[in-house]
């Protein structure tokens, strides 16, 4: 490997700025790192070349650990995006400075400069001054110059950044060929998705100072995890669904789009789909569609852009329900971008307004767990209140998903409270009847939502995403009682949480380890926290025995969050009691959130009803019924049928 | 001299007034008054000309004056870098507090300056006082005056240099090092070449300051004749004895050597400059 990096941090004042990043680079790779301003790819790629320091880490380059090695005696060559040429020098000097300062002789340095002033074109501009060169000429010399001492890595920071488009492609041109002739391994760090595609190997995507993905360009571009990368590269209309072993269906449409990524989760849950603008099909009626149906719509707005037509259109109103995510407000009309080729044009000529029927080419499941949040609350003051978080609104708006409201009476009873929570559905209090039924009601936030009652018809409340209640005494009831509803995600919520620095990932049971990574990776994709995992045993006699045994589930947690997610955290080991445990490691600093993976709905009363009754922290409870649970299911799912 | 080489057209319009009005400030308020002034010194016979503007007394005023200024002007150079870098690179804080600071001994008048100072270096003053245990006397010794010339230039020299170094472009500094340069190179080839000129110009002004300077050094250097009295100062104690053309013959000595070597600062300025342009061809 070229370069490799472990756990790379970087914090500026606090703030996070490489979050972790693990990454291997091979001999002669062209990577390119892409992602957003203020996303930490450029920390990253001077802390690799020693311009910054890491404060957690290591960097090898050619398996040589240089950490702590100075810039200079790294071996890269970097060119920046303002050329960063020496302007009293000549083209002549400023290419020979690498070569001056180890006291080359004259005559091979002159020898060194012509190769490299023919290998980026510029052959007999030796004498000029940088001042005297145009801008794709002066990153030419740059580019020389960076190469000049032959180093083992090139690294290009937005170099085509301060170039008009054209020169940008013959630039570009030049560097491809460049690191072919010379195989050299180079990172090229942009935020242009078109000039990664362009000229990457691979793409490493960085958002937030994590990296979140990373492939070859065409595997990111069909086959995103993250919504994040979905609507980075490219353009992507994302849409809440529901999928079932037959495919999936959108809004309250009973129409199913067969899905080949189907058949994995036997029972029905929200994801998140994702739908390429070229990949929707459009045509007069449902019958002339070659693909499969997916929904009715009108066409609003049609934009002509050169070889390919753009096109806004708007669901009809099955489908209008399935939340389409367009823009960061969450809270547009549900449009869905379509673009058409010339032939299609020709076809199939549209005027806005036309009705149209929409079929779907291919669409992409994304595998994030945490599809959307559904605010739940016994009144509506208090579901107000916990919508309008901070906190939650941030991981919405990052997650580019909506906050639905269910409003729920039960949650706040007495009888509630005092019940036992297996007892929930025999108990009258929280009568499963009709009459409770009707009581659940949506409100009004962002999308149409369907009362859980409807959306679900007979198949139980499916809960959209992770349910989210306010953090109050018997705050442990209502968890309770969610999980025994079929939520699988239970967000605890106290009042002006702020974002998160740290987040402590813990889980009871092994058998819950996948899951409670998955929601942990799909959750700290979206927040510049660092993750840290804390393994608790009892404190007791066999202390010593247990260590090695400690040692190998942090180990464990730690590989499989790596290889499954590409998620880096730390590991932490203690002893003692698990919930008060957590709650000394939660008490260290104020802006921390728990994710907590339990198999066992009656644990928490047990183990965690001191953690659970208040608490100040944000906790995510992550629910994956083991075996034995599994057993009890049909029962529950039973009464639900009962109560619908 | 042909027209066109004498009126460069430019965007703004006005050329002839604002050469007009150039012309009149500068005769005004620069040349006539110096015309007086040789005017005034040439009145005087020569032979009293060269007795004034020889004496040994005057003589020692000169070498003061010169030796004090230059030598304060070249303090100014290192520490006035010193404390231009600091304020332009690095963050701290009570920066901007330090960076009006820079500014005092503009505002002060200087003689208030001069006491301040006297008070600070004198034998029991809070500085003086160590430097007396090490034998060394501050105030009323040529020392003295040239800490009163360096105070008096140094915000020349750092309001000069800071522009200049905040055009360093920290990347040109990165470069180097990724290229392999150490910190001294890199201070020797990149960061000194671009804030030469600047630096120059600093000096320049510190020097024409400390030159004039009056106030502040007649508190701190004790005014010993041959010693520690500077050429103003002397000139002062002409005109105090009403021998006004003897201070014009003092006054257009310190004209004309100042005159050299301000000419001659800038020259070297202009040839670094052309230099520079020249090797491009």
């Amino acid at each position: 490997m070229s370069i490799t990096l472990d756990q790379v941090t970087k914090r500026y004042q606090g703030a996070t700025v490489v979050n972790d990043v693990s990454l291997d680079i091979g001999d002669g790779e062209f990577f390119v790192l892409l992602g957003p301003s203020g996303g930490g790819k450029t920390t990253l790629l001077r802390a690799v070349a020693g311009l910054t320091g890491v404060d957690h880490g290591r960097i090898s380059l050619h398996g040589r650990d240089v950490t702590h090695v100075a810039a200079r005696e790294r071996g890269v060559g970097l060119v920046f995006q303002n050329y960063a040429l020496f302007r009293h020098m000549t083209v002549a000097d400023n290419i020979e400075f690498a070569l001056r300062v180890r006291r080359m002789r004259a005559a091979a340095r002159r020898a060194r400069r012509k190769e490299l002033l023919r290998l980026v074109s510029l052959e007999g501009l030796d004498d000029r001054l940088p001042a005297q060169l145009s801008g794709g000429q002066q990153q030419r010399v740059a580019v020389a110059r960076a190469l000049a001492h032959k180093p083992e890595v090139l690294l290009l920071d937005e170099p085509f950044g301060a170039l008009d488009a054209k020169i940008r492609e013959e630039l570009r041109r030049t560097i491809r060929q460049v690191q072919r002739e010379l195989g050299i391994t180079t990172v090229l760090v942009t935020h242009d998705q078109e000039e990664a595609f362009a000229l990457a190997d691979r793409i490493g995507i960085m958002n937030l100072g994590r990296l979140l993905e990373m492939g070859r360009p065409d595997d990111l571009y069909a086959r995103p995890a993250t919504r994040f990368v979905a609507t980075f590269l490219g353009a992507a209309n994302l849409l809440l669904a529901r999928q079932s072993a037959r495919g999936l269906s959108f809004g309250s449409d009973p129409v199913v789009v067969p899905h080949v990524e189907s058949g994995v989760h036997v029972r029905e849950h929200e994801v998140v789909a994702v739908l390429r603008p070229e990949e929707i099909e459009l045509a007069p009626s449902r019958e002339a569609l070659s693909t499969a149906y997916m929904a009715d719509g009108a066409v609003d707005e049609i934009l002509f852009s050169g070889a390919l037509e753009r096109l806004r259109v708007r669901l009809g109103d099955g489908a209008a329900g399935a939340h389409v995510v367009r823009s960061e407000s969450g809270s547009d009309p549900p449009y869905l971008e379509v673009t058409r080729s010339q032939h299609e044009q020709r076809v199939f000529p549209l005027v806005p307004g036309q009705e149209v029927a929409l079929g779907v080419r291919r669409l992409h499941v994304l595998p994030t767990p945490l599809s959307s949040f559904m605010v739940c609350a016994p009144n509506e003051e208090i579901a107000r209140q916990l919508g309008g978080e901070s906190l939650l609104n941030e991981l919405a708006t990052r997650m580019k998903t909506r906050i639905a409201v269910q409003v729920e009476p039960s949650l706040g009873s007495a009888a509630l409270i005092g019940s036992a929570p297996s007892l929930a559905a025999a108990s009258p209090g929280i009568a499963l009847s009709p009459g409770a039924a009707s009581s659940l009601r949506s409100a009004s936030l962002p999308g149409s939502v369907p009362s859980l009652a409807e959306a679900d018809g007979d198949e139980g409340l499916a809960f959209g995403g992770a349910a989210v209640i306010a953090s109050r005494p018997g705050a442990l009831r209502s968890v309770e009682w969610l999980l025994n509803r079929g939520a699988e995600k239970v967000f605890v919520l106290p009042p002006s949480a702020p974002s998160p620095r740290r987040v402590l990932i813990h889980w009871v049971d092994e058998s819950a380890r996948r899951a409670t990574l998955a929601v942990s990776a799909s959750l700290l994709r979206h927040v510049s926290a660092e993750a840290v995992y804390v393994g608790i045993l009892p404190q007791g006699g066999a202390l010593n025995a247990q260590r090695p045994l400690g040692m190998r589930a942090l180990l464990d947690a730690r590989s499989e969050a790596q290889a499954v997610h590409g998620l880096d955290m730390r590991t932490e080991l203690r002893f003692g009691d698990v919930a008060r445990e957590l709650a000394l490691r939660l008490a260290e600093s104020p802006d921390q959130l728990l994710i907590l993976g339990i198999t066992d709905v009656a644990e928490l009363d047990k183990r965690f009803a001191s953690l659970l009754d208040e608490p100040r922290w944000p906790i995510l409870i992550v629910y994956e019924p083991g075996e034995r649970t599994r057993a009890a299911e049909p029962a529950r799912t039973a009464d639900l049928i009962r109560f619908a | 001299m042909p027209a066109q080489r004498f009126h460069q057209p430019s965007v703004l319009p006005g050329f002839g007034l604002t050469f007009g009005f150039t012309t009149f400030f500068l005769s005004a308020l620069v040349l006539l008054p110096l015309a007086a002034l040789a005017l005034m010194a040439g009145s005087m016979h020569w032979a009293d000309f060269v007795r004034v503007v020889l004496s040994p007394r005057a003589l020692g005023s000169y070498r003061l004056s010169f030796g004090a200024s230059s030598l304060a002007a070249s303090i100014n150079l290192v520490f006035g870098f010193v404390i231009a870098w600091t304020l332009v690179r690095y963050e701290f804080p009570g920066h901007k507090a330090v960076d009006a600071l820079i500014d005092m001994p503009f505002a002060l008048p200087t003689a208030v300056s001069g006491i301040a100072l006297t008070s600070v270096f004198a034998a029991n003053g809070w500085i003086g006082r160590y430097f007396a245990l090490l034998g060394v006397q501050v105030a009323y010794t040529w020392i003295g005056v040239t800490v009163a010339l360096t105070l008096i230039g140094m915000p020349f020299m750092v309001r000069t240099l800071q522009p200049a170094i905040a055009e360093v472009q920290r990347d040109l500094e990165d470069a180097a090092e990724t290229l392999g340069a150490g910190r001294l190179y890199v201070f020797r080839h990149i960061v000194l070449p671009t804030v030469l000129p600047a630096m120059l110009t600093g000096f320049t002004l510190a020097f024409a300051r400390a030159v004039g300077e009056y106030g502040s050094v007649i508190f701190i250097a004790g005014n010993l004749p041959m010693k520690t009295e500077i050429t103003p100062l002397l000139i002062v104690i002409h005109l105090q004895e009403f021998d006004y053309s003897g201070a014009a013959a003092l006054g257009s000595v310190m004209l004309v050597i100042s005159f050299v070597v301000l000419l001659t600062i800038n020259l070297i300025h202009s040839w670094g400059r052309r230099r520079l342009v020249a090797t491009a061809h």
